[in-house]
């Protein structure tokens, strides 16, 4: 579905955005971050399981944000529940206790998931000379199951943009995935949109 | 700014690409005359240098094997007149100390006229 140069592209641009975004993340967590090399892979809804989206059986902080443009993506940023609370502990001060810190959880996450999916959106949109909107982000936690229902369920999503960048505390060892779900209309957008650029260097 | 038509050697190190083809439109729009290579690991950097120690070298950091801040240490410990900068969108103050120590010159991506003028500007400035 994407030739080696669309894909080659397609990563350079959210290695910018996650770079962008470990830049904020390390200021706000007050430690530096590390970045995995961006993984990316095109399945069929229908193929998605926990092993491509390297998730494991546990509780997920989720947060998603939609954007709209010349093509529609909905971008879901994925953390253990013991890590989201941690980089939570972090933003918030240790000085919290957790109850107090539950209760800023899901204010914090959608904070943290605005900072890093706009990041890389907003990458993407300016090496492709687009605009993107962006939806306010929500966050629940969920289990693997309802993550790949979530997916899978939507039947507008033929196709998945699966993108993996790792974040990890350099401290905490936390980790983040990052995942991009796009319709197969959208997808056909964003490849034609990534040849265009291809063609301008 | 005089013209310096005086040929050098480049060396372009990162794993995308598409990245290493923006970044040398963007070289020769500038320096038609200029010899240029490119690695897609910091490993194959410190082997192509061994081979052919280039005048200047334009390294990203967030590669498969080695970061290529570890790459640029090791090349300068044997070559260190190669005048090199760092280029990578990991723009955190802990990478660009690394570059600024190692003596070389931290330039945050995306590849762009601004961004490639100022790895050129460096290149020319004096040690």
């Amino acid at each position: 579905m994407l030739t080696e140069m669309q894909r080659d592209a397609l990563a350079e641009v959210f290695n910018i955005g996650a770079g962008r975004a470990a830049s904020s993340i390390s200021e706000i967590v007050g430690d530096e971050v590390k970045l995995s090399v961006p993984a990316i892979e095109v399945k069929k809804s229908t193929e998605i399981s926990p092993e491509i989206l390297a998730l494991n059986d546990g509780k997920f902080g989720t947060v998603r944000q939609d954007f709209s443009g010349p093509f529609d993506a909905a971008a879901m940023l994925l953390f253990s529940e013991e890590n989201a609370l941690e980089i939570v502990r972090d933003m918030m001060g240790s000085q919290m206790s957790l109850d107090e810190l539950a209760e800023f959880e899901q204010e914090a996450m959608c904070e943290l998931g605005n900072i890093i999916l706009n990041a890389c959106l907003s990458a993407m949109a300016d090496m492709l000379s687009i605009s993107l909107n962006s939806s306010l982000p929500c966050y629940t936690i969920s289990s693997c199951d309802e993550i790949l229902y979530a997916i899978t369920g939507n039947a507008t999503q033929d196709y998945i943009l699966v993108l993996n960048i790792a974040l990890t505390s350099a401290k905490r060892q936390s980790q983040g995935h990052l995942m991009l779900l796009l319709s197969s209309a959208s997808l056909t957008h964003l490849i034609r949109h990534v040849d265009r650029f291809l063609s301008g260097i | 700014m005089t013209a310096d038509n005086t040929v050098k050697k480049l060396l372009i190190v990162d794993d995308s690409k598409v990245s290493r083809m923006l970044v040398r439109a963007q070289i020769v729009a500038v320096h038609p005359e200029w010899i240029i290579s490119d690695a897609s690991t910091g490993e194959e950097a410190i082997a192509l240098v061994e081979k052919d120690p280039p005048d200047y070298c334009i390294m990203d950091i967030n590669m498969p094997g080695i970061l290529g801040t570890d790459a640029a240490e090791k090349i300068l410990e044997k070559y260190p007149l190669i005048r090199i900068v760092i280029f990578s969108a990991n723009i955190q103050e802990t990478y660009q100390s690394r570059a600024n120590a190692l003596g070389g010159a931290f330039v945050a991506k995306p590849v762009s006229e601004k961004s490639i003028a100022l790895a050129l500007n460096h290149f020319k400035c004096p040690n």
